[in-house]
């Protein structure tokens, strides 16, 4: 790999900025907390996806534009990267990526928004066979090596995927509150899982990105990750089976956002690394508006 | 059942091995240019896909199996199954000459005669077959001829005549002008003088079997230039079997001197035959065995015959190719 994975990230952001207001994903992040530390430090411009209530109004008004007061942080916030780098991400997604690429950018920007912030970033991620978990710490290079963990770990001869695995880590391993994100798949939702994250909610903030994988009954030949199997495509093709698809996927993610929302967490989903960032914007903006 | 090129069957073995680990490792490294997908339970788990699936795979099961057989019946009969024989060709260079007593008492008979030889020419081929009828002279109503078309008219024109129909008189013509009737000994003769070579140009091409069928009961009235026995000797000096049919042996004891032991001894010493003839019925099944008896007598050498045998394997694999064509177009995707 010759660019930096935090380089890419950077570039993908930086081309988001140009378009859209720069800065605005900060006030999604910064927002996210509401537990932090009201020692003001100095006053910025706003930035649309501020909080209004941050707004320092008599400074506004003396100056003629909206102005956003700003704290220094008391301690830093703490944000887990929760992945999975089992079998399931070297697939490929909706969009025909690795799903591992769209992990790593997704997880990227999240890290780096939160590095800007001035906040430590951790890993936990593995497959069923187990978890690592790499310390939350600051700065890029740390960054930059979370994500290649996650980058070089998945792969078509790694364990199959398991999150709940890496969930559980979560819940018996870290005592703080923290911002979780986490990046998935398309999982199957069961009152196992449900439960798990129920009790995870309790302690921690969640942020979900759900990468969407691949349309099954589309042409071209494909075989599952799982047990290396071929999938007829031409079979998948024909009117019964693509009608009966189409009504088992739309329930298997009607069932995984209903548990969402039941949930209270934000989910978003992701097709390609090129709607990660606005996905996050509005994963952070639901996030926002959700409670 | 032999296989001419038996190593082919080995051969074919191992090309089909070789194709097959081929398509196997073809298969394996397939996965390079698919495209990897997680969760393929989401369309593995769905009831259509798997009844999609088993018809597919029953469909892929004929292919194979048609397309396995293909390729083992058509190896099979590339190896050429063979089935080598020995057999012992009939020569059919048999000359007949029927040899008919047209003496009143015997038509019912000479009529059988014909009409079995009527028949029995339809199937000749290479064969020759004369007629000669005699009474008081004999008339050679054909002489040895393998135009067997003319040979059933002939025959049938004889039957008729014989049965008594009245538009066929005519054909017994010419056999009353001698002295007395029945003179069997001259008729005899005349038959027997009928064969080519009998003065002297036997052996000039490949010998072939003579027999005679003499029908007659052997009443002689009159005085015949030939007895019976003078004619027998005749036949038997020119190799001519006399197989002799008596519709009549109403010999008494054991007197040789009698007309059906005469007829007997000389139809054996030419090592032909003497058939009491009970009933004209019979003569069909008489001839027949005479039919064989000659053709046992006269049988060539022993061949050793290598003859294809490849209509099963080439069937088969006719059929599997229809089968296969039928699969292939029903997979088509």
């Amino acid at each position: 790999m010759t660019t930096s994975l935090v380089q890419r990230v950077k570039s993908k952001l930086s081309i988001f900025a140009h378009r859209k207001a720069r800065g605005m994903l900060d006030g999604e992040y910064g927002s996210v907390f509401k537990g932090r530390s009201l020692d003001f430090e100095d006053l910025r411009a706003y930035v649309p996806g501020d909080e209004v209530r941050d707004i320092d109004w008599k400074a506004t008004a003396r100056h003629g534009s909206p102005l956003i007061r700003r704290y220094v942080a008391v301690r830093r916030q703490t944000l887990l990267l929760v992945t999975d780098t089992g079998r399931n991400m070297a697939a490929t997604s909706a969009d025909g990526e690795d799903k591992k690429d769209i992990a790593v950018m997704a997880l990227g920007i999240l890290g780096y928004l939160a590095l800007r912030h001035r906040d430590v970033v951790g890993l936990v991620a593995g497959d069923s066979a187990g978890s690592r978990s790499l310390p939350a710490k600051g700065g890029e290079a740390h960054l930059e090596r979370l994500l290649r963990e996650v980058h070089s770990r998945a792969g078509l001869s790694v364990p199959p995927s398991d999150l709940r695995v890496q969930l559980e880590h979560v819940a018996r391993n870290y005592r703080q509150r923290m911002l979780l994100f986490v990046v998935a798949d398309e999982l199957l939702p069961d009152p196992g899982m449900e439960k798990l994250l129920r009790r995870l909610r309790a302690q921690h903030e969640i942020l979900w990105l759900t990468i969407r994988d691949a349309d099954l009954g589309a042409p071209g030949e494909q075989y599952d990750v799982a047990d290396s199997l071929v999938l007829l495509s031409h079979l998948a093709g024909s009117e019964e089976v693509r009608r009966a698809y189409g009504l088992a996927s739309a329930e298997r993610t009607a069932g995984r956002v209903g548990m969402f929302r039941r949930l209270g967490i934000a989910e978003v989903t992701a097709g390609s690394s090129h709607e990660v960032v606005p996905a996050i914007f509005s994963l952070l903006e639901r996030h926002r508006h959700g409670r | 059942m032999e296989l001419t090129f038996w190593w082919v069957l080995p051969m074919a073995l191992v090309m089909a091995g070789a194709a097959f680990w081929w398509g196997l490792t073809r298969y394996k490294q397939g996965n390079a240019r698919r495209r990897p997908v997680a969760y393929g339970d989401r369309l593995t788990a769905l009831p259509e896909y798997q009844s999609a699936v088993r018809r597919y795979r029953r469909w892929v099961t004929v292919m194979a199996v048609a397309a396995g057989m293909l390729i083992a019946a058509c190896a099979v009969a590339a190896a050429r199954p063979a089935e080598r024989s020995t057999v012992r060709p009939e020569q059919q260079n048999r000359d007949i000459v029927l040899c008919l007593d047209a003496s009143g008492s015997m038509s019912s008979a000479d009529s059988a005669v014909v009409e079995t030889f009527g028949r029995l020419a339809q199937e000749f081929d290479g064969e020759r077959i004369g007629l000669t009828i005699f009474d008081s002279t004999a008339v050679q109503v054909f002489p040895l001829t393998d135009d067997y078309e003319y040979v059933a008219e002939q025959l049938e024109e004889a039957r008729r005549a014989f049965d008594g129909e009245s538009e066929a008189a005519g054909f017994l013509d010419g056999t009353w002008g001698g002295e007395g009737s029945s003179l069997i000994g001259d008729g005899l003769a005349s038959c027997v003088r009928s064969f080519p070579g009998a003065d002297g140009q036997q052996g000039a091409a490949q010998p072939r079997s003579r027999s005679i069928i003499l029908a007659t009961d052997n009443y002689l009235s009159g005085n015949p230039i030939f007895t019976l026995a003078e004619a027998g000797a005749l036949a038997q000096e020119s190799g001519v079997r006399i197989y002799a049919l008596n519709p009549g042996d109403y010999d008494f004891g054991s007197d040789p001197g009698q007309p059906g032991a005469q007829l007997r001894s000389v139809a054996e010493k030419t090592n032909g035959g003497y058939f009491v003839l009970d009933d004209p019925e019979a003569v069909a099944g008489i001839i027949q065995r005479v039919q064989a008896t000659e053709a046992s007598r006269f049988q060539g050498s022993p061949r050793a015959v290598v003859a294809d045998r490849a209509e099963v394997p080439l069937a088969v694999a006719l059929l599997s190719g229809l089968v296969l064509a039928g699969a292939s177009w029903r997979l088509k995707p």
